[in-house]
């Protein structure tokens, strides 16, 4: 197995990392799987497009998470809030929905072609690391993803914002109770989560292209991480993330054609194994 | 108690309405005509065409200029009064490009819609499911995409014809062209479907052929967004060529990710089949450049018809035409020909006429072979380069059917 082999696999985790803790984020405190998470990666991803032409690289990596903040609060406010008494099959539902609008409306915008996002001048090309180049790109998706896993952890730990988002999504009712404002924490997580999911679109957007079925071909491998991970827990998605990542890019090397099955295998194993998940019912 | 009398009601009557009922069925079955029609199709009986093309994935850029091409060859027609008086309509019907979805939207286009003729199929695998079906259907494909050899061999089907090179006839292209690269050993990254392996079969014969050796051939699935581990193990393969087969998304996000890695630049040559195209010129760049790559059609093409439908098609579109909507253009001018010869809709009419279909066309003469139903037409090899800020074809190569497809595959039994 070879260094490059096993970079790859970080670097597909560290994608997967970062776009899973949005969705666990949002699901531990809602109690809802978003499915519409795939599509707001792919708005992340399109509205870098549309920015790198002004504001450059750097600046399409700042305004694409700002841009899926606004549309998570706008989701919690039209969707999540309004039907909270709802059952949670009836709201994976409408957010099911919503996935596909939110596909359609970017594709009459943006068109059906695969669009071309060049990363950054300082990125391109390789690095060497033991002895063998691995393109510069791919290595900063991997320190982005090992910053915002620090970030995160350290925010839900040590805050008082993480402490009460913690709190709630291990008990709602009595998290208001002791005084805990679940309205503005929520608004919160939904923001976050929106904009990782931003940051997730907005670095995949050189790596993988930006293509009208990306959000859908991501959700399915995110929703497996969230599941595996231990639903709700952020550190559980985290982990998830990086074994599926390197287990999939690897069996990729030795046996592709059964490689598909991987997430599959991983979900039910895991499940059977531990039904609540690798981090059980952790937030972290 | 009689059960027809239970309600108190007169046998006569009950029987009267059963007979009442049995004729209307019966007149109603007659006027649909069953599927496909039936009838020698009379004289301006329109000419329906139900085009199938995927509405996402990898191939959604195709399916939409197959319709655009499609729409074009029947306004055009329209406009000069029709096929021997008889309008064009085109009808599309988007799918998941899914066979199962292919085959059902095929079957309600016949049946529903009227439809007697089906194109704008985009893969081999849509394809070979709707083959089977056509004779019951009483329709015709026109395929002018999928390009798996059995398609044309053991799948071969009396209801479809192909327009569009089969792999043999295009690999037959590269072939001849591969004794003037530099790489001897090569390695092969192909799709893990059936043209991929079919493709990857006739490149490594090719290789033999001129002397060469493949080293390593691998597969990936479609799709693929990570092409990354298969990316480091081309790296790592000792080859000194490269040969290259993905599509659509695919293709784009395999060069993106080797020129990431600077993978293109450890081979002498690099062969691409169903890479590149003009569409995709400004998307690719300086990416590609250096590359040798199979070439369906080339708007530069020398003929009469060829120049009248690239001006036509640049004043209407403000471009030049591509293989996709060349090949989708050619076959509805082969459909509109073997129409007007057959004097008839019918497809069973249409396929008589379209087995000695023999005409001037955009790429020149072409014959369609009555033993398998492929058309005849030459294949191309070109390499890519980049000169004055764009993307270009360098050094065209024609290669006649001739000689990339001289008989028949035996395993065709029409």
């Amino acid at each position: 197995m070879s260094i490059a082999n096993l970079l790859n696999g970080v670097a597909f985790g560290a994608l997967l990392l970062i776009l899973s803790s949005g969705l666990a984020l949002i699901y531990g405190l809602r109690g809802v799987i978003n499915f519409s998470h795939g599509a707001l990666y792919m708005l992340g991803a399109y509205v870098a497009y549309q920015s790198v032409g002004a504001l450059g690289f750097w600046g399409a990596l700042v305004v694409a998470p700002l841009v899926v903040a606004v549309a998570g609060v706008a989701l919690e406010l039209g969707v999540f809030r309004p039907l909270e008494h709802r059952s949670h099959v009836e709201v994976g539902l409408v957010t099911f929905g919503l996935a596909m609008i939110i596909e359609r409306v970017i594709v009459l915008i943006w068109g059906e072609d695969t669009l071309p996002v060049e990363g950054p001048g300082g990125l391109a090309g390789t690095v060497s690391v033991f002895g063998s180049g691995y393109p510069a790109y791919r290595l900063f998706i991997i320190a982005t993803a090992a910053v915002m896993a620090v970030g995160l952890f350290v925010w839900l730990q040590r805050s008082r914002t993480g402490l009460h988002i913690r709190a709630t999504s291990q008990d709602p009712e009595m998290a208001e109770i002791l005084g805990v404002n679940v309205s503005r924490l929520s608004l919160l997580v939904m923001a976050v989560g929106g904009a990782l999911a931003g940051v997730a679109g907005a670095l995949a957007a050189p790596y993988f292209s930006v293509q009208p079925s990306m959000g859908q071909a991501i959700l399915i491998p995110v929703l497996i991480v969230v599941v595996v991970g231990g639903v709700g827990s952020v550190g559980g998605a985290m982990t998830a993330a990086l074994v599926l990542g390197i287990g999939q890019t690897l069996g990729n090397v030795w046996a592709p054609s059964v490689t598909v099955l991987l997430p599959y295998v991983l979900v039910i194993g895991v499940l059977l194994w531990r039904p609540t998940g690798i981090a059980g019912k952790r937030v972290v | 108690m009689n059960r027809f009398t239970r309600d108190g009601s007169s046998p006569r009557r009950v029987r009267r309405c059963i007979a009442l009922l049995a004729v209307t069925a019966m007149a109603t079955l007659a006027a649909c005509g069953g599927a496909g029609g039936s009838g020698s199709g009379s004289g301006d009986e329109p000419i329906k065409i139900a085009l199938i093309p995927p509405s996402g994935g990898v191939f959604a850029i195709y399916g939409r200029d197959t319709i655009k091409a499609w729409e074009f060859a029947a306004d055009e027609v329209n406009a000069a009064g029709g096929v021997d008086g008889r309008k064009v309509e085109i009808t599309a019907v988007e799918t998941d490009g899914t066979p199962a979805a292919t085959v059902r939207a095929a079957r309600r286009a016949v049946t529903q819609d009227g439809a007697r003729f089906i194109g704008g199929i985009i893969t081999s695998p849509e394809v070979a499911a709707l083959q089977p079906q056509l004779p019951s259907m009483n329709a015709l494909l026109l395929n002018s995409s999928a390009v798996d050899d059995p398609l044309t061999g053991e799948q071969c089907n009396a209801n479809a014809f192909r327009f569009v090179q089969n792999t043999r006839m295009a690999i037959g292209g590269v072939a001849s062209s591969l004794k003037d690269l530099p790489a001897k050993k090569w390695a092969i990254m192909a799709v893990d479907y059936s043209a991929g392996r079919t493709s990857a079969k006739a490149f490594t014969k090719a290789v033999e052929a001129s002397g060469g050796e493949v080293v390593m051939t691998q597969f990936a699935p479609q799709p693929t967004a990570d092409f990354g581990s298969f990316i480091t193990k081309l790296q790592g393969s000792g080859a000194d060529g490269l040969y290259v087969h993905e599509n659509g998304v695919d293709a784009q996000a395999f060069v993106n990710q080797g020129t990431q890695f600077n993978l293109f630049d450890s081979f002498k040559s690099i062969v691409s089949f169903k890479v590149i195209n003009e569409p995709l010129f400004e998307t690719f760049g300086q990416k590609v450049d250096g590359f040798n790559a199979d070439l369906g059609y080339a708007h530069q093409l020398d003929n009469p018809e060829n120049a009248a439908f690239v001006k036509a098609w640049k004043d209407e579109f403000g471009s030049d035409p591509y293989h996709v909507e060349a090949d989708n253009y050619l076959t509805a001018q082969a459909l509109f020909k073997a129409v007007e010869d057959a004097g008839s809709v019918e497809p069973k009419d249409v396929a008589a006429t379209m087995e000695k279909l023999s005409m001037d066309s955009i790429v020149g003469p072409i014959e369609m072979r009555g033993a398998d139903h492929q058309l005849q037409r030459s294949s191309y090899f070109a390499g890519v380069k980049f000169a004055d800020g764009q993307l270009g074809w360098d050094d065209i190569t024609e290669i006649p059917a001739s000689q990339t497809t001289p008989t028949a595959d035996p395993a065709c039994k029409l």
